[in-house]
Parts: structure tokens; C-alpha cells; sequence
């Protein structure tokens, strides 16, 4: 029996980047027209359209929420529009939304789509809305909480626990960029080393500034539809063949590290099971990280690594790069990419379908069967492992 | 002179008015369930674990040791620039619940992972003490 009940058979993208100068609907226009161009169907055979959160950005936000884009883009045969928030876990969201519309028969060809645009907000209301996005109001704020500084006291945590040292945690990093600097549509691609990261400014012990991600404008969209559907109108459908989530608390004082442990292994064995796949069979893992430490926390999670050491070693010996045993987050995660609010589980979904449909240029790696992504809201208040493949 | 405090004030859910009443007294307290036992922190309305009303209060040691922490350089709000560097950590007490807090009194590079700490309270305004932790003298690190 198929296990897929959605395919994904277009894809569209813009840059991730600072573009002061491209309006946020120069975003959605480029980027849904190439999705639509890209699938091969025409723009009024979409019925329904599913909109990210525009992540602190009040005005975009209404407009998407308030139903203007098929209207703008003139979808005439659109019968249904709606929002899905779920912070950086939202485009796993959209699909569960998607796959719904789709199996109910309330729309054959769906529309995904994210837009961000940052570089038109003043810099220190950019540090408020991140600093304070999420964050307890009455138990951490007032402490001068930031989101580098949450990251920071878990980065610093798993270095004692594993007994990692500065120079290990930036090979992470540069395993990013390995792959960035194969991606037009990455925001940093000028090669990277370990001194180099070291020499940036502290921000947060033990983050420097190039452990930081950096925020950016950016956009993607893709279409999705059944797999008969698929199967008629695209040579390389992407079909979705497994999830697994778990809830892990919405704030870092109400968490362990074997808490989290158990939940993200619990999450990784329901997508596993659900795609009747084990982590041997996936060509590409599309680890969302937003900063270094959850790449070798996930190896450990999904048994690539025995733990923390190993896979920061497994890392820096360039095993995750291209043309390494098992190739990583090959948009090379907010760190290279540019952290677009909501966007970057987006980014790493339209990569996922890019890989498996052979078209990812540079970073095309070879015989990409079945690929794992996962993604989180919040600070890590969830984990979602999602598994895609070429057959249904 | 206390000069004027311009940094963000906790803003208290009904339920909380009692900690930060206790923490203006210098006073670190938390919620006991009367029914099934469990200690809650942060405050809720319920307890958390068996929805029970019955929720008391208890005086804590106010003791503990830094579980997580990182130097602040960079990078924040500027209501929180003045203060740079800062310790940024969170607090096991010795009852096993963690706090977001600061830690103070001392320089933020003697700051360790697994050191000794104690409740000191910072004093905002007239209403609001600050639940900060300071280094225990005399008490090393666990490792």
C-alpha cells in the first residue's frame, strides 16, 4: 500500500538576504509564480492557499491572514484561504493542513507559502520583537533573556556535559557554509574556518557572532496535491511518507536535556515507523538547527552518533559536507541562509523537494532517495521529523 | 539615591502577586500542592500536575547550584546595555526547581557551571525584588 497521501510537485524561492529594496510582495508574486510555473499547472487550478506566519511583522501579517493573495494573484479558482501558525515549526503544519484540504476533497492543488521581510524594521525593534517573541514576561524577561543567550547557556551546558572545547563547536559552523557557499540563495557564501569564527565578536559565552544567526528577507512556496494527481501532472512528484512530533515545554526552565533526549528520539522512531524507513535508507538529513548546538544533539538522536563527542568529531571531519558520507542541512541552516522568522523550516522543505527531485544544482546529491527533515517552534517548545521520498 | 529603574518590570498574573509580595520582603517562596505534593514554579493558577485549586505557598532555601549560564556581551535591548557584561543563568535550587535569574556579586569570567548559589534580591522599585543568585563563599563548584 502507498504511504503517501500528499506530493509536492512545484517549487519556488527567492534569495535569503537584505533587500531593503524588494517589497514583501515582490517576495510572494516571484516566488508563487515560480512554484506554479515550476508544477506545470495553471495559477486558477489552485483552490486553496495556506499562509506562515509573517513573524513579527504586524502588517503583512493581517494582509495574509485578512485573504489578499489570491486576489492580488488573481487565483480564480481558489476556495479557501487560511494561516497556520506554529512559529519555526509551521511548514510541517501547513502540509498537515494541506493533506486535509486534499483528502477531504475541499481543494485538489494547494498552495504553501512563506515571505519575510526584516530589512525594512529598525534594528533595535527587531532585538524587542525577538527578545521578547515567546519569551515569559514575568519569569525570564525581566532577566535579560535573549534568544542568543538561551542558545548560548545550552551551548555552554552540552560543552561541559560532552567536554567539547571552542574550536569543535566552530567546526559546526563551517560545516554550514560548506554547503552555502553552493547555494545562490544563501545569505553568507564566502568561504569559513574555524579561526575565522573564533575571531568574530563574542556576543554570549561561548557564541561568537558568526554562531549567531543573522535575520533575514526571504520567501519560498510550493504546490502540493494527491499522489494520482501527481503522478499525471509531474515526472518527480515528492511525496510525504512519515511524521513523528513531540511537545517539549515552551520554556527552557521546564526542560532537561534527557527530557529532550527522549522526546526527540520518540519523535525521530514515530517518523521512522510511519515511512517504514530506518536513518540507513535516508540519502540527506535536513537538520534545521537555527545555531550549532542542536546539529550533533540530532546525530546523537537519530543513533548516526554515540554522543555528543563523536558527533561534533563526525562534523569536523567533514562526514555532513558535500560529498561526505551523510550529507547535512544542505542550505546550511540560518547560520549561512539567513534566519527569515518562520521561513527556514520552509526553506529546508522546499531544499528537501529540490534534492529529490534532482534539482539542486551544485549541492545535487547523487541518487537522493528518501530524505529526513525536522523543525521546531519556539525556543524548542516541539521537534518534528518529517520523511520525504521519490516513491509513494 | 536609588536611581530610576528603566529595565522591563515582571508583569504578575494574579496568581503570582503572593511570590513577588514575599520577594519585596527578601522572602523566596513557592507553590506547594496541597493535594498531590508537587512544588510549582513558575506560579500557575492550578497545579499543573493533578489540576487541583488547593495550592499553598512554602518557604524554599533559596540555595542552589548554576546549572546553565552564559556572559551576556552583545547583542540586547538598550534598557539592558548599561549592564554589559551580565550573567545570564538558570538556578537549580536545592528542592529541584530551575530559575531564570542573574547571578551577581561576583565578576561573570568566576562564573561556573555547577557552582554553589544563593538567593540575593534585587531591589527595582517599590513593589518589585528581583529573585538574583550570588556565589556561596567559601563553597566551590561541584567539579
Amino acid at each position: 500500500m502507498s504511504k503517501g497521501k500528499i506530493a509536492i510537485v512545484g517549487i519556488g524561492e527567492v534569495p535569503t538576504g537584505w533587500y531593503p529594496e524588494r517589497d514583501e510582495w515582490d517576495i510572494i508574486y516571484d516566488s508563487c509564480m515560480e512554484a506554479v510555473r515550476d508544477a506545470g499547472i495553471n495559477k486558477n487550478e489552485i483552490e486553496g492557499v495556506l499562509c506562515s506566519p509573517a513573524v513579527g511583522q504586524a502588517r503583512l501579517d493581517s494582509e495574509l491572514v485578512f485573504g489578499k493573495l489570491p486576489e492580488e494573484l488573481g487565483l480564480k479558482g481558489c476556495k479557501d484561504i487560511a494561516s497556520v501558525n506554529a512559529g519555526g515549526s509551521t511548514s510541517a503544519n501547513l502540509l498537515r493542513v494541506a493533506e486535509q484540504w486534499i483528502s477531504s476533497g475541499t481543494a485538489k492543488i494547494v498552495l504553501l507559502m512563506h515571505a519575510t521581510k526584516y530589512s525594512s524594521i529598525d534594528p533595535n525593534d527587531l532585538i524587542k520583537t525577538f527578545a521578547t517573541a515567546g519569551m515569559s514576561m514575568e519569569w525570564e524577561y525581566p532577566f535579560g533573556t535573549t534568544y542568543n543567550g538561551m542558545i548560548a547557556m545550552s551551548t555552554q551546558r552540552f560543552m561541559y556535559e560532552n567536554n567539547i572545547t571552542a574550536e569543535e563547536m566552530a567546526s559546526i559552523p563551517v560545516a554550514f557554509r560548506k554547503w552555502a557557499e553552493l547555494d545562490p540563495n544563501a545569505m553568507f557564501r564566502k568561504p569559513l574556518t574555524v579561526e575565522k569564527t573564533l575571531s568574530t565578536r563574542m556576543i554570549s559565552t561561548p557564541l561568537h557572532s558568526m554562531e549567531c544567526n543573522m535575520l533575514a528577507d526571504g520567501g519560498a512556496a510550493i504546490i502540493v496535491t494527491s499522489p494520482e494527481i501527481a503522478r499525471k501532472i509531474c515526472k518527480t512528484p515528492v511525496y510525504k511518507l512519515g511524521e513523528g512530533s513531540r511537545y517539549c515545554q515552551a520554556t527552557i526552565t521546564q526542560r532537561t536535556s534527557s527530557m529532550m533526549d527522549r522526546m526527540y528520539r520518540e519523535a525521530a522512531a514515530a517518523a521512522f515507523k510511519q515511512a517504514g524507513l530506518s536513518i540507513k535508507d535516508m540519502s540527506i538529513l535536513e537538520l534545521y538547527c537555527a545555531y550549532s548546538l542542536l546539529m550533533p544533539i540530532l546525530l546523537v538522536t537519530l543513533g548516526v552518533c554515540k554522543n555528543g563527542k563523536d558527533a561534533v568529531r563526525f562534523i569536523a571531519e567533514g562526514n555532513t559536507w558535500p560529498g561526505g558520507q551523510l550529507p547535512c542541512s544542505t542550505i546550511g541552516d540560518a547560520l549561512s541562509r539567513g534566519h527569515t522568522g518562520s521561513g527556514v523550516g520552509f526553506a529546508y522543505l522546499v531544499e528537501t523537494v529540490r534534492q529529490l527531485m534532482g534539482k539542486a544544482g551544485d549541492r545535487q546529491v547523487k541518487d537522493c532517495k528518501y530524505v529526513m527533515m525536522n523543525c521546531a517552534g519556539g525556543s524548542g517548545m516541539n521537534m518534528i521529523f518529517e520523511i520525504f521520498g521519490r516513491n509513494s | 539615591m536609588m536611581t530610576a529603574y528603566i529595565k522591563p518590570l515582571p508583569v504578575a498574573k494574579p496568581w503570582s502577586k503572593k511570590f513577588w509580595e514575599a520577594a519585596r520582603q527578601h522572602k523566596l517562596i513557592m507553590q506547594k500542592c496541597s493535594d498531590c505534593g508537587k512544588l510549582i514554579f513558575y506560579p500557575r493558577k492550578v497545579c499543573p500536575e493533578c489540576w487541583s485549586s488547593n495550592v499553598g505557598w512554602i518557604d524554599v532555601s533559596g540555595k542552589g547550584k548554576v546549572l546553565m549560564m552564559t556572559t551576556t556581551i552583545a547583542g540586547v535591548e538598550q534598557a539592558f546595555a548599561p549592564d554589559l557584561p551580565y550573567v545570564l543563568a538558570v538556578v537549580e535550587l536545592e528542592e529541584g526547581v530551575h530559575m531564570m535569574t542573574n547571578i551577581v556579586d561576583c565578576k561573570p569570567e568566576d562564573v561556573k557551571i555547577g557552582m554553589a548559589v544563593e538567593v540575593v534580591f534585587r531591589d527595582c522599585t517599590d513593589e518589585i525584588s528581583l529573585p538574583v543568585f550570588r556565589p556561596i563563599q567559601g563553597r566551590g563548584s561541584e567539579r
